[in-house]
């Protein structure tokens, strides 16, 4: 891929352009589906355009930042967040953020690529795909197994209350009271936390699948205010990092505008997807797009260690691994996107059938609405 | 048909309290631990319910199912017994079971805090320290138990009629008062109390029967009835049951019609009369088929309200201070205020037609009145608020109708305006397509400096110098978020306009 700078920015032609596009769509689509922020999904879909890994991390994360931004406020006005949840988990996280683009701007200097210099960013390439593969198999696992469980009649506990058993036995003062989450957390659990979402936002550009179930499984709170204080303090996280990846001249705006351009359209479609699609299938279609992600960036791992010379590899199953790594991702993606589009399609047509009925002259009864008359005794 | 629920924590002289009060007015009593064993005979998981409920755990999809059984099942029970003369119940939550029935009394007790410690400290032969311990764990269970079940923390006053502390009264004492306070006009039955309790009934008795059949037991359902017309919400997920529901429930007595709907939400509409000719009618029925909602129809008609000369709305008028036969016979509603159904059904009749109707209620009184018939678990994705204070002036109608808004945002989680805004909030429209091409503009001259001045950005963005980068993080602070903003603005109009949003 031609870059230019040296290492750092794609020479973006309209088709790779276009590539981003629909990566940022297949993103939001995702994202409005399972209620994270499509990094999973978008970051190594960039990488596997041959935007460096950190580039891609900082132009997904300034992204994230506005998009968290517009749908922080709309769960605000719901009722949604717990600010001083947020508040105490973004402390935290800004040190982990620190340490991850720390820790990926090293790597990515020892890798040889520094700005304007030649060298490739195999290090911290291959340091993202390996935290990705590990965080995100777990996720897709405990997902999965989660989906299969809920199947059983008997298996009413949902996920693994290990955790929150094991934590609530354990007396860890001193405490904070959250009203809107209404729960009691210990501060160093909080911490540990805050530390760990802000250290894999920073890393991989994830921070959802960890900070959402943490607030539930740990915290305990409700789905819906856990959502919402996650968002709120996405767009936190999105602006810290956002400027502390500018900073280091890790941002690509061109790439974050293509992003937005595919993604802000990709969400709404997503979230009306979760009203027409089965919780059950949601899961499953999460869990396997995800685990398909972690495929496709273990395929490109070979090609890292290749080029940092801990592996031989004749240079010429770079391209074939590259373009596997590329075809299994998108793959992944648009036939998770194709299943939710499907079902909103179906459900779509039908809303527009009965918005005709309302339009038109009287016609015969909806089919969705059977009014069944009981001949016998009044109330 | 008179309910009075005592609710409490620890409960020795709580029963105590309930025997005497049943005894000297003849009713039946109930326990809530009589409850529970019929629950768990029934096959209701109470234990996991209550495991889940009080302990930081994800509520899944099953145990939604299971608690909406259980109160089904507590409900159609208690119910059943009221309707067969009158009814003590005590229990944790009792008084949060009826509501939106006026008729029933709920009482509160409290205990001298030395009084329960000694209590649990004898009957649990714990130390001082861990008797406090209990006793917090037990009121922050009661408080998670009414917060998960119905929505509404035990303690929220506005839903209890009388707080008696036994630590100031003795429990003879205690009995007698709430003999003569039951006798009072305001807690005797009425004809619309008495159809507000069948409906409750038929409500229960439905979610039961379809909690109870096998084919129907996994559906998250919502189940409303009014006058003998009953009206069941389902999921999307759920689209196969329609006519199973039908089947489920032919042999449901009392019920007259049953009514299926398919929605993920529900929006609420609130209005004095309905007219399903009127815009009104055509802007929520198309954004609840735009949103797969369900309309529930709240008609509202405000109590007599009064003004002084400067036009200051005065207290409303109390109920007339007429005595009750000694036989506890119905109360005639107060002349002004029956709740007669003005175009209620017919509008139920037409979102019926077109796969829409959630249900109705007629609710009179106060604003209040309306937050408490609500069922607080239930989601509302918009509730929209119509003409009300039919006969005030002009302002003076605006004037009410805002505070209403005002009053009932603070208190759902979910968007509340007027009629008159829905349009423009949620429907597109002209003004909406000058703002599309506005933020469509904006947005198409970003992307262009942005491509056509690539290099000269990029160098920007390296930055040589700390000072550089500095403002190349700053400049990219600010750009993010306000082309999040116009390009979100422009998704948005896109979406509403082709009714998907």
């Amino acid at each position: 891929m031609q870059t230019v700078f040296g290492d750092m920015f794609i020479a973006l032609s309209f088709s790779t352009a276009l590539q981003v596009i629909i990566l940022g769509f297949i993103g939001g689509v995702l994202s409005g589906f399972i209620g994270s922020g499509g990094a999973f999904f978008m970051t190594p879909g960039m990488m596997n355009l041959g935007i460096p890994g950190v580039v891609a991390v900082g132009s997904n994360i300034t992204h994230k930042f506005g998009k968290a931004m517009v749908g922080a406020k709309k769960h605000g006005e719901l009722g949604n967040v717990d600010k001083k949840l947020g508040i105490y988990l973004i402390l935290t996280s800004f040190i982990g953020i620190r340490i991850a683009v720390w820790i990926n701007s090293l790597l990515f200097k020892a890798g040889g690529g520094g700005h304007g210099e030649g060298g490739a960013s195999a290090t911290s390439n291959l340091y993202i795909s390996l935290v990705f593969i590990f965080i995100l198999t777990a996720v897709a696992v405990s997902m999965l197994r989660d989906s299969m469980n809920t199947k059983n009649k008997d298996a009413d506990q949902g996920p693994s209350r290990k955790i929150t058993d094991f934590l609530a036995r354990v007396h860890l003062p001193p405490y904070v009271y959250f009203q809107t989450a209404d729960v009691r957390v210990s501060i160093w659990i909080l911490m540990a936390v805050g530390l760990a979402t802000g250290y894999l936002a920073g890393t991989i550009g994830v921070g959802g699948f960890i900070g959402v179930p943490c607030m539930i499984y740990v915290f305990g709170v409700q789905t819906a205010v856990a959502a919402g204080t996650e968002l709120y303090l996405a767009m936190y996280m999105g602006a810290f990092g956002a400027l502390n990846y500018a900073f280091q001249g890790f941002v690509d705006i061109r790439l974050t505008v293509l992003l937005y351009l595919g993604s802000l359209f990709g969400v709404f479609i997503g979230a009306y997807g979760t009203k027409v699609v089965k919780e059950s299938v949601i899961r499953i279609v999460t869990g396997t797009v995800i685990l398909l992600c972690v495929l496709s960036r273990g395929i490109a791992v070979p090609v890292y260690l290749s080029q940092l010379g801990w592996m031989s590899m004749d240079d010429r199953w770079n391209v074939y691994l590259n373009g596997a790594s590329k075809v299994m991702l998108f793959a992944a993606g648009i036939a998770g996107t194709t299943i939710i589009l499907y079902n909103v399609a179906v459900t779509y047509r039908q809303r527009r059938r009965i918005h005709q009925r309302l339009t038109a002259v009287k016609e015969p009864s909806s089919p969705r609405a059977v009014s069944i008359s009981v001949p016998g005794e009044a109330g | 048909m008179q309910i009075i629920c005592i609710s409490t924590g620890i409960a020795e002289r709580s029963i105590q309290l309930a025997n005497l009060v049943a005894r000297n007015l003849g009713y039946p009593v109930r326990y809530r631990e009589q409850l529970l064993e019929e629950a768990i005979k029934e096959g209701i998981h109470v234990g996991k319910l209550e495991t889940s409920m009080i302990k930081p755990q994800i509520f899944t999809e099953r145990l939604a199912l299971e608690r909406e059984y259980y109160r089904a099942f507590i409900v159609t029970n208690l119910v059943r017994t009221a309707m067969e003369g009158g009814l003590v119940y005590c229990g944790r939550t009792g008084h949060l079971l009826f509501s939106g029935i006026s008729h029933v009394l709920r009482v509160r007790i409290v205990e001298d805090e030395t009084a329960r410690l000694d209590y649990v400290m004898k009957k649990l032969n714990l130390n001082h320290s861990k008797a406090r311990r209990y006793i917090e764990s037990v009121d922050e269970d009661r408080r998670r138990w009414g917060l998960s079940m119905y929505g509404i923390s035990p303690e929220d006053p506005s839903y209890l009629d009388i707080v008696l502390n036994l630590g100031s009264i003795s429990t003879a004492n205690a009995a007698a008062a709430l003999v003569n306070i039951a006798q009072l006009p305001d807690f005797q039955l009425t004809p619309a109390s008495k159809r507000a309790l069948e409906d409750l009934m038929l409500a229960s008795h439905a979610r039961l029967l379809l909690a109870r059949d096998k084919r129907t037991f996994g559906a998250n359902v919502k189940v409303r009835a009014d006058k003998g017309v009953v009206t069941v919400t389902y999921l999307p997920q759920d689209a196969g049951l329609a006519e199973v529901i039908g089947e489920v429930l032919s042999a449901l007595k009392g019920m007259t019609e049953v009514r299926t709907t398919m929605a993920s939400t529900n929006i609420l509409w609130i209005q004095e009369a309905y007219d399903p000719s009127a815009e009104t009618f055509t802007q929520v029925a198309e954004i609840a088929s735009k949103w797969n909602s369900a309309v529930e129809l709240l008609q509202f008609k405000p109590g007599a309200i009064q003004e002084d000369a400067a036009g200051e709305v005065l207290a409303p008028t109390s109920a007339a201070n007429r005595l009750s036969s000694a036989a506890g016979g119905i109360e005639e509603d107060e002349p002004g205020s029956v709740c007669e159904d003005r175009g209620m059904m017919t509008t139920q009749d037409e979102l019926a037609r077109l796969g829409l109707s959630g249900g109705g209620r007629v609710v009179c009184g106060e604003a209040e009145q309306i937050v408490k018939s609500l069922d607080r678990t239930v989601a509302y994705s918009l509730v929209v608020v119509g003409d009300m204070y039919l006969d005030k002036g002009h302002s003076a109608r605006l004037r009410l109708g805002r505070q209403m808004i005002g009053y009932l945002s603070g208190r759902m989680r979910a968007p509340v305006v007027s009629a008159d805004e829905l349009k423009a909030q949620y429907l597109f429209g002209r003004g909406d397509l000058f703002r599309m091409a506005k933020y469509m503009g904006a947005v198409a001259v970003i992307l262009l400096l942005v491509f056509t001045y690539q290099e000269p950005i990029l160098r920007f963005l390296i930055g040589a110098d700390w000072k550089s980068k500095l403002l190349a993080a700053s400049g990219i602070f600010l750009f993010s978020p306000l082309f999040a903003y116009l390009h979100g603005n422009v998704a948005k109009s896109v979406m509403k306009l082709i009714r998907m949003e």
